[in-house]
Parts: C-alpha cells; sequence; structure tokens
C-alpha cells in the first residue's frame, strides 16, 4: 500500500473527517442501486441465515449510508476515507486502494461543486500530476435539455437512461423509429378501458397473480403509450440533441456554443445555463484554470443519481481516471428516505492509477 | 502406463439416455458400471475413463480442466465456462433446446428486449424494488441483458422448476430452456420476440484447460472419428 500520509493530511486540512467503515454490507445495498450490472463485479459471499453480503465495491454508498444512520439527513457534513474496496477486473487486482471525500448537505452547490474541483486538483498535484487534462459535464444541462424539447414521455425517458453512453444516443437518434415492436392488431386503437380488461382476462385465464408485480393498469397505460414510441424522435428534436451532444471544447466556448443553441431553437434551458455559467466563474474565483478544463455536453454518468457536475482527472495509463468525481443529489431519497434528498458532491481517488505522492 | 483421457459422461435424464445410446451406435458401448458408480468405461478404448456427472457439472470440470472432455449442451458451456478455455468439437443432434426471455403473458405491452427495458428502468421508482429474472443462466442473462443495454433488474438464482417463479411471486420473468414452448405456455408465459437468447444441443465438448498428452490425444481423435460417422 502506497504512503498516504500526505494524502490524509491535505484532506483532513480541507476539513474533512476520516471515517472509518465496515468492508462487508448486504449485497442489495449495492444491487438494488446500481443494477445488476454492478452486482458481476462484486465479491459476493453467504451470511450464516443465507443473506448475500458482498465486499464493499466503492465508498460513496457506505460514506452515504453512514450519514443517514448517523443523524439527521440534511446536516451538513465532511467526510474522508482512505481504504481498500473491492471489484472483479479483468486483467487487474480486484482489492485497490481507493482514497477520497464526500461532501453532503452543502445547499450552495454552486461554491461546493469548485470546493470540490479545486481540492482534487490539489490532491492531483500532490501526485505531480502537474497539468492533468481535465474533463468536466453537466448532466444537468441534458436532462433540462429533455424537458425542455418536443418528445413523447417513453423517448424522454428512453433517452435520459442512455445518457452518459453516447453511441446508444446516437442509435436512438438515426433510428428511434424503427425499433419499436408491433402492436397487437386486435387492440390497435384500443382505448385504456379495453385494454385493461384484455389484461385483465389474460391474468384471470393464466392463473398469474398481479400481487406484488406489474399491475393491470400499469401494463394497459404502457401499452396505449407505447403508440408515442412508435412515432419516433421529431426530425427537429433529433437535430437539436444531435448538436447538443457535440458540443465541447473549453467552458467559455461551450457556453457560448449553448446559449447560440438555445437561442437558435428557443429552448428553455436558462436557469441550467445560467448554474454552468455561476460554476464556472465560481471555479476562476477559486484560481483553477478554467480554459485549461475541457467540457464535452455528452460526458456524464448515469441521470438516475449523477444530477449535475461531474468530472474526471486521467491517469498515468491507459485504464480509467485516476479521480473521478460529481454530484449526486439524488443518493440519498434511492438508499433511505425518498423524501431526503440531500445534496451531495465528492470524489474518489484511485490509487492504483494516480502513482505515487510527488517529492517534496 | 499414460495417463488416461477422462470424459465426462451425462449420469442422469434424456441426456443419458441419448449419449448412451449415441456411443452404443458408434461401436463404444459405455460399460454397464455397478449402480451408483460415478465411473465407467468404454471396451473398445482402454485409454479412456469415464466419468458419469451432470450436465452442469460436466461444464464446470471441463472449464476446470478436470475432465479433457466432455458431452454437455452449449448452453452449460456458454454459463460455465470461460472464454477460450474449450472447444466445442461436434454437435450431437439431441438435447436441443432454445435459452429464453419470457415474461407473463399479460404483459400485452411487452414484445421486445426493448420493451423490457422501459419497463425495468421504471420499475424501481413505481414499485419500489427491482424488476426480477429468475434464471439458471446467472451470466449468459447477463451478458444478453447488457447487450441490450438493461441494467435495471436483479437476477434471482433459480435451483429448479424456473418457469413457476412468476406465478408464485418469486420473480417477475425468467430467463430459461423451452424446446416446444409449452411448459412455457402451461406456466402463462410467452417468449419475447427478440428473446433468444441461444439455440443449444448437445456437443462433444474439448477442455483446453485440461493436460493434454500424446495418448490422449489419439484417444480423443479415436472418439471424434467414431462419432461423427453416425452423427448427422
Amino acid at each position: 500500500m502506497s504512503d498516504t500520509a500526505r494524502l490524509r493530511s491535505l484532506l483532513a486540512d480541507a476539513g474533512y473527517r476520516f471515517v472509518e467503515l465496515p468492508i462487508v454490507y448486504p449485497a442489495r445495498v449495492f444491487v438494488e442501486l446500481a443494477g445488476e450490472e454492478l452486482r458481476r463485479q462484486l465479491y459476493l459471499t453467504s451470511a450464516e441465515g443465507g443473506e448475500e453480503l458482498a465486499l464493499r465495491p466503492d465508498f460513496t454508498i457506505p460514506v452515504s449510508l453512514h450519514h443517514l444512520a448517523t443523524g439527521a439527513a440534511k446536516r451538513k457534513a465532511n467526510y474522508a476515507y482512505v481504504g481498500p474496496v473491492f471489484r472483479v477486473r479483468p486483467g487487474e487486482s480486484g482489492e485497490f486502494i481507493q482514497a477520497g471525500v464526500e461532501s453532503l448537505g452543502r445547499v450552495d452547490r454552486v461554491a461546493a461543486d469548485a470546493d470540490m474541483l479545486k481540492l482534487a486538483l490539489s490532491v492531483a498535484k500532490l501526485y505531480g500530476l502537474k497539468r492533468p487534462q481535465v474533463r468536466i459535464g453537466d448532466s444537468a444541462l441534458f436532462a433540462a435539455l429533455l424537458d425542455t424539447l418536443d418528445l413523447s414521455a417513453p423517448w424522454r425517458q428512453r433517452l435520459a437512461r442512455a445518457f452518459g453512453d453516447t453511441k446508444r444516443l446516437k442509435a436512438f437518434l438515426t433510428n428511434g423509429h424503427a425499433k419499436s415492436g408491433p402492436q397487437r392488431s386486435e387492440l390497435e386503437d384500443a382505448d385504456v378501458a379495453a385494454v385493461k380488461a384484455a389484461v385483465a382476462e389474460r391474468f384471470a385465464t393464466t392463473g398469474l397473480g398481479e400481487a406484488g408485480g406489474r399491475s393491470v393498469d400499469e401494463i394497459a397505460e404502457r401499452f396505449v403509450a407505447k403508440a408515442a414510441l412508435a412515432h419516433g424522435i421529431p426530425k427537429r428534436t433529433a437535430a437539436t440533441l444531435g448538436a447538443f451532444l457535440k458540443v465541447a471544447g473549453t467552458p467559455a466556448k461551450s457556453l457560448a456554443a449553448l446559449r447560440a443553441l438555445a437561442d437558435r431553437e428557443k429552448l428553455k434551458l436558462g436557469a441550467a445555463l445560467d448554474t454552468f455559467a455561476k460554476r464556472i466563474d465560481a471555479f476562476a474565483a477559486h484560481g483553477i484554470d478554467v480554459d485549461g478544463l475541457a467540457f464535452a455536453a455528452d460526458f456524464g454518468r448515469r441521470l438516475d443519481y449523477y444530477t449535475g457536475f461531474v468530472f474526471e482527472v486521467p491517469g498515468r495509463g491507459k485504464g480509467g481516471p485516476a479521480i473521478g468525481g460529481g454530484r449526486y443529489d439524488s443518493m440519498t431519497a434511492h438508499i433511505g428516505d425518498a423524501t431526503a434528498a440531500v445534496p451531495a458532491v465528492g470524489f474518489s481517488v484511485w490509487l492504483d492509477r494516480i502513482g505515487k505522492e510527488a517529492r517534496r | 502406463m499414460s495417463a488416461p483421457l477422462i470424459l465426462a459422461v451425462p449420469s442422469k435424464g434424456r441426456l443419458q439416455a441419448d449419449a448412451t445410446a449415441l456411443f452404443a451406435r458408434a461401436g463404444l458401448p459405455l460399460a454397464p458400471g455397478a449402480k451408483r458408480s460415478y465411473r465407467s468405461r468404454i471396451e473398445a478404448l482402454p485409454g479412456v475413463e469415464v466419468a458419469l456427472l451432470s450436465a452442469p457439472e460436466i461444464a464446470r470440470e471441463i472449464g476446470a480442466g478436470n475432465v479433457h472432455a466432455g458431452i454437455t449442451g452449449r448452453d452449460q458451456v456458454e454459463e460455465s465456462v470461460g472464454d477460450g478455455r474449450a472447444t466445442l468439437t461436434l454437435p450431437l443432434g439431441f438435447g436441443r433446446c432454445d435459452v429464453v426471455v419470457a415474461v407473463p403473458e399479460p404483459w400485452l405491452d411487452v414484445e421486445t428486449m426493448e420493451d423490457l427495458d422501459d419497463v425495468a428502468a421504471s420499475f424501481r421508482p413505481r414499485h419500489g424494488r427491482r424488476l426480477t429474472v429468475a434464471t439458471k443462466y446467472i451470466n449468459i442473462t447477463r451478458r444478453f441483458f447488457a447487450g441490450h443495454g438493461i441494467a435495471d433488474y436483479r437476477i434471482v438464482e433459480s435451483l429448479g422448476a424456473t418457469e413457476g417463479a412468476p406465478a408464485s411471486g418469486a420473480a417477475d420473468l425468467i430467463v430459461d430452456i423451452t424446446s416446444t414452448g409449452a411448459t412455457l405456455h402451461a406456466n402463462g408465459l410467452k417468449t419475447l420476440s427478440d428473446g433468444l437468447i441461444l439455440s443449444s444441443e448437445a456437443h462433444l465438448v474439448a477442455s483446453k484447460a485440461a493436460r493434454w498428452g500424446r495418448e490422449q490425444r489419439k484417444a480423443y481423435a479415436a472418439i471424434v472419428g467414431k462419432l461423427k460417422a453416425v452423427v448427422g
């Protein structure tokens, strides 16, 4: 294990309190949040009673659980951690050390984002990454764009889900019409009531219960809504989305390009763009070299819990990033009380990718 | 004397009957072993030792290199043997089945994997839990669902009678084998139009993880030659 003494004091001096957290958790806390895709990366074992357990694959979920378990959800708290995490990684060690910070409960989001990036850059410097090519993105811009565009609800959901996977998004934009399944002919143009009756009849004849699973109403409503999928994405909307996803470059140039796009297409992106602009100003006020940051409109992670600013500091090798961070305001609502969405932002350092601490 | 070639043959069910009949037709009858014995021989090939195992065990032993070759379904190989650890030498024409994605028949709105993706994504906000898939084929399911960009689901491992999981409430849908579709239908399930994951049949499978010497290669070539002559 690399020596982390200076990293520890850097994070502690910035006001983050180190926490020691369990290594073993019920597997469901990770699988429920991140889905089956994460489960294949988990090291699993079982408890005496048969409950499935997992070694922690990251710190963000454990820190959030710790926060919710130790006091009022909305209180302000700054956490730091260093320790092993465990993921099945083909060709790489499955046990590696991560360090990082998580800041929960700060409602001055723009300033918190800037503090977070500044601290991450200090960490990069500590490890000798002098002028890293930092990538930044903002999931809130894409979410706001989907809200304002001419799109049916099912398409809006499909596109939102695909954010971060640009290949998939582009496939939707080019052949979004073709792939929607055919409707059953006998129910074509049927109203919701008729479809409900048909679904209920099939529940009866098959002897399947709807208890706990999908209900008659849910099935019938989606059946009728599917007509909207068949109509596809309007051409103009697809063109606008395509233009948006291509925006990349320095934050200032990107902001100008996005404002021009919004003006031309009369998009109500004002609030999201203002937040983006304020964040850039906050970076500058924090002494961050703003023109050294590489913004990309299509850079992001899954929208379901990442909700805004995201960033990455590349590692030395070809592998993944050395530092990855972002805002995840809906995490606490997902893992705990649904009413307690706590503002949250943080980053993780992959100590196996960032190299050794620079010499003094 | 050099070490024998270890050949794993199914120990129960239709696969056992079909495999035993195939060896007999090929002029390589298996010696009738004592009851509950897990070993047998082929009289005509003294350099071969036969291990009687279940089809999933055979795939695992091939992957681990504990046997040189075996007869098992392609579905078992795809599920339990890592990349590049086995070769499907010869399809044998029996044990045919399809591994499919099947959902409750009343789900009139779900006909394709894309529909399933939509349903999976909206399931948790609506029901407070993830959509669940019952299956014995955990790896096959993960690969196929990932290929369709579906992440919002959870697998419930099934140890038997998977087709009953939706009726019992153990899972919302299943990934399982079917040959005629009759069992699925009887359980109120239907396959998705693009939900065929793979068409399987029994194969003679060689392990690349096992230690192969000259004698074993020779014995294997003899088995392949005899089986080829009567298959297809």
